[in-house]
C-alpha cells in the first residue's frame, strides 16, 4: 500500500491495495494511520458493492444510520438498508426517472452544497465518511477544507475567543439557511439541536481543529444574530482557498474524510438532466463523547 | 483645484481622491468629475472631510435626491439619535449616545450588515451612490469592505452569463435578516407592510459605461419561477464568486474619511469589530436611483 501526497498534509492518495477484498489488522492501521496523518483519503479504480463498501467501512467502527434515510418514508428510499446513503438525483427505486425541480427530497439535498460536516447534528457527529462514485455527470466536484489548518491560522487572540465556545446543531439550521423546513411529521427529536465544543481536539493525533458545519444555528449564551453572524465569518476564513481541495470525480473513486477535521461540500450540476450516483457509508466519531459531555453540561 | 484619483486595487476598482473640500458647495465642474470617477471606479475615498449632518446632505444632493433611511423609516421618533430622516445611523449608539447592550434588537438587526449587500436593494427604485462619513472610529476592526460587481460579471463564464441574462430576484430586508436568525416578526407589525418583497434583475446594464453588473445583494430571497431552496443555493454559489478577493478593496477607516459607492455596480459589508466597547459613529446619505430595474408585481386592487 501506497499513499502518495496529493496537497501537502491534507489529501492523499492511495494505491497498491484492493478494498474490494477483506483487509488484513495491517492493511487498516495503515489505512487509519494514512487517515491521520493527512484527513482525507482517495482510493481510485475500486469497483466496490454495496456489500463490499459496508464490509469495507466496518473495519473502522460502528456504521451510523444515515437521518435522510431515517426520515424519509420507505417508498420514498432507494435502499432499505439505512446504513448505506443514497447520494444520488434518481427518484428514489425508480432509476429511470430523476428527481423533479420540486422535488422535497432534492431540495433537502441541495443543502449539501453548504460546507459541513456530516452528522455533526447528532449528539456524536459522524467520524469517517465514506464515499464511492458509480456514475457521474461531466462535472460536479466535491470539495474538501481543512480545519485543522485553519485553526492552526487564527491569531492567538482569536484562538482564545473560540476555545470554550460551545455551538448548537441541528438539521433544520442548514436547510433553514435555504428556505427548506418541508420535513415529515414524527421526527422531532431528529431535529433538536445538540451541543457541540467548537474547539475540538483529535483523539489520536492531539491536534486542534475547528468543528463547523452548517448545521450550526447558535452558540451558547449569544444572542443568535451574533452568534451567526460570526460563524459566517469564521466559516470563510475556515473555507480560504489554501485550505480547499477540489476532488475532481472518476468512476470507481473511493474518498474517505475525516469529519473530525475536515468539512466538505457538493458543487452544482445539471441534476434534472444528468444522473450522479454515489453511495455513502459512515462511522460513528470516537473518542469525542467526553468532550461533548462537558459541552452538554 | 481638480480632482485626482488613484487607484487602490490592481484592477483599478477603488479610487482615492485628493483635491476637493466636499464641506464647501461645489462647481457643477467638480460635480461632473466626481461622477466620472464614480463610473470608473465604482467607489471614491476622501480623506479629512469634516462633514456635520448639514454639510453632508447639502453635498449629497449634487447628485440627486435623498432617500429617508429604512432605519429611520423603521423606528419611532423618540428612538431615533439623527434628527434628519435622510441621515442613516450607522453607529453603535442609543438616543442617548450610550453604547447599545448585546441584546438590544437595533443592534441585532445591524449585524446584517455584515453580510454582502446593496443599499436600498429591497426598494422598487433601489439606491444609487451610498455617501459614508466617519466621525467616530474603533481602536480596531470594523472595516469596510467593496466588491466589484462589474468585474465579478465579466469573469463568469458564457454559459452562466446566458444562464442568469433574465432572472428576476426578489429582495426584502427580512430576507437577510432572517439569515441570522432575526425574526420578520421583531420588525414590529407596523413595519410589516414596509418588509415586502419587490422585484429587480439579477444582470443590470449601466447606460453610463455601457458595463453589465451582477446586481447581488443579502436582501435576496428568491428568484421568480424558481423553488426558492434552488434559488438560495444558487445566488450564495454567485455571491462567493463575486466576493472572491481580487474582487475586493477593504477599506480601514480614518476619522474624517468619507466614502461614496454606486450601489449599482457594487456590494459591500462592515466587519466585526468590539461593538460592546468601542464607537463606531458612520453616518449615510443615499441617492435615490432613476427607476424600477423590472416591472413590480401589481398589488391587488
Amino acid at each position: 500500500m501506497n499513499i502518495r501526497a496529493v496537497q501537502n498534509g491534507f489529501v492523499g492518495e492511495v494505491t497498491g491495495i484492493d478494498i474490494c477484498k477483506p483487509l488484513t489488522s495491517g492493511e487498516v492501521a495503515g489505512i487509519e494511520l494514512g487517515m491521520d496523518q493527512y484527513a482525507v483519503l482517495t482510493f481510485p479504480d475500486q469497483p466496490l458493492t454495496d456489500e463490499q463498501q459496508v464490509t469495507f467501512t466496518a473495519n473502522f467502527g460502528e456504521l451510523e444510520i444515515t437521518l435522510a434515510g431515517q426520515m424519509a418514508k420507505p417508498e420514498e428510499r432507494r435502499f432499505q438498508q439505512l446504513e448505506l446513503g443514497d447520494i444520488s438525483n434518481y427518484n428514489g427505486a425508480d432509476t429511470t426517472r430523476l428527481r423533479a425541480r420540486d422535488d422535497k427530497r432534492r431540495m433537502y439535498a441541495l443543502a449539501n452544497r453548504l460546507w459541513h460536516s456530516d452528522a455533526s447534528f447528532r449528539a456524536i457527529g459522524a467520524g469517517y465518511t465514506l464515499l464511492h462514485a458509480r456514475i457521474l455527470p461531466r462535472k460536479a466536484d466535491t470539495q474538501f477544507a481543512d480545519m485543522r489548518a485553519a485553526y492552526d491560522a487564527l491569531s492567538p487572540m482569536e484562538k482564545a475567543e473560540v476555545e470554550d465556545i460551545v455551538c448548537e446543531h441541528s438539521i433544520v439550521f442548514s436547510r433553514e439557511q435555504i428556505g427548506f423546513g418541508d420535513y415529515n411529521a414524527g421526527h422531532e427529536e431528529h431535529l433538536k439541536p445538540v451541543p457541540h465544543r467548537l474547539v475540538i481536539t483529535h483523539p489520536k493525533t492531539g491536534r486542534k481543529s475547528l468543528y463547523l458545519s452548517s448545521h450550526i444555528g447558535g452558540i451558547v449564551g449569544w444572542p443568535v444574530p451574533e452568534a451567526r453572524a460570526f460563524i459566517r465569518d469564521l466559516t470563510e476564513h475556515a473555507t480560504q482557498p489554501q485550505f480547499v481541495y477540489s476532488h475532481v470525480w472518476r468512476v470507481g473513486d473511493m474518498v474517505m474524510w475525516d469529519n473530525r477535521t475536515v468539512m466538505h461540500r457538493a458543487t452544482r450540476f445539471d441534476d434534472l438532466k444528468e444522473v450522479r450516483d454515489l453511495r455513502r457509508t459512515s462511522i460513528k466519531g470516537v473518542g469525542l463523547e467526553v468532550k461533548h459531555a462537558m459541552a452538554a453540561e | 483645484m481638480s480632482l485626482s484619483i488613484r487607484p487602490l486595487t490592481l484592477s483599478g476598482f477603488a479610487g482615492e481622491a485628493l483635491g476637493f473640500d466636499l464641506t464647501r458647495p461645489l462647481t457643477r465642474d467638480q460635480v461632473t468629475a466626481i461622477d466620472a470617477g464614480m463610473d470608473q471606479y465604482g467607489v471614491l475615498i476622501f480623506h479629512d472631510q469634516h462633514f456635520d449632518d448639514e454639510t453632508q446632505m447639502a453635498f449629497s444632493r449634487n447628485f440627486g435626491e435623498l432617500e429617508v433611511s429604512s432605519g429611520a423609516e423603521m423606528s419611532k421618533a423618540q428612538d431615533r439619535r439623527l434628527k434628519q430622516m435622510e441621515m442613516a445611523d450607522i453607529s453603535n449608539l442609543d438616543v442617548q449616545g450610550k453604547l447599545r447592550a448585546a441584546s438590544d434588537r437595533m443592534r441585532l438587526t445591524a449585524l446584517g450588515n455584515r453580510l454582502w449587500h446593496s443599499d436600498a436593494s429591497f426598494r422598487a427604485i433601489p439606491a444609487k451612490y451610498s455617501l459614508l462619513s466617519a466621525r467616530t472610529v474603533p481602536g480596531t476592526g470594523g472595516n469596510t469592505e467593496f466588491a466589484d460587481m462589474r468585474d465579478a460579471y465579466d469573469a463568469l463564464d458564457d454559459a452562466t452569463k446566458t444562464e442568469i441574462e433574465d432572472l428576476v430576484t426578489e429582495h426584502s430586508n427580512a430576507f437577510s435578516r432572517e439569515q441570522i436568525g432575526f425574526l420578520k416578526v421583531d420588525y414590529g407589525e407596523e413595519n410589516q407592510l414596509k418588509l415586502k418583497p419587490v422585484r429587480h434583475r439579477l444582470v443590470r446594464h449601466d447606460t453610463s459605461t455601457g458595463r453589465k453588473s451582477l446586481y447581488l445583494s443579502a436582501h435576496i430571497g428568491a428568484i421568480v419561477g424558481w423553488p426558492v431552496p434552488e434559488a438560495r443555493m444558487f445566488i450564495r454559489d454567485l455571491t462567493e464568486h463575486a466576493v472572491q478577493r481580487r474582487f475586493v478593496y477593504s477599506h480601514v477607516w480614518r476619522q474624517w474619511d468619507f466614502i461614496i459607492w454606486d450601489n449599482r455596480t457594487t456590494m459591500h459589508r462592515a466587519r466585526r469589530y468590539n461593538d460592546l466597547t468601542d464607537v463606531r459613529d458612520m453616518r449615510r446619505t443615499t441617492i435615490r436611483g432613476d427607476g424600477v430595474t423590472v416591472a413590480q408585481i401589481q398589488q391587488a386592487a
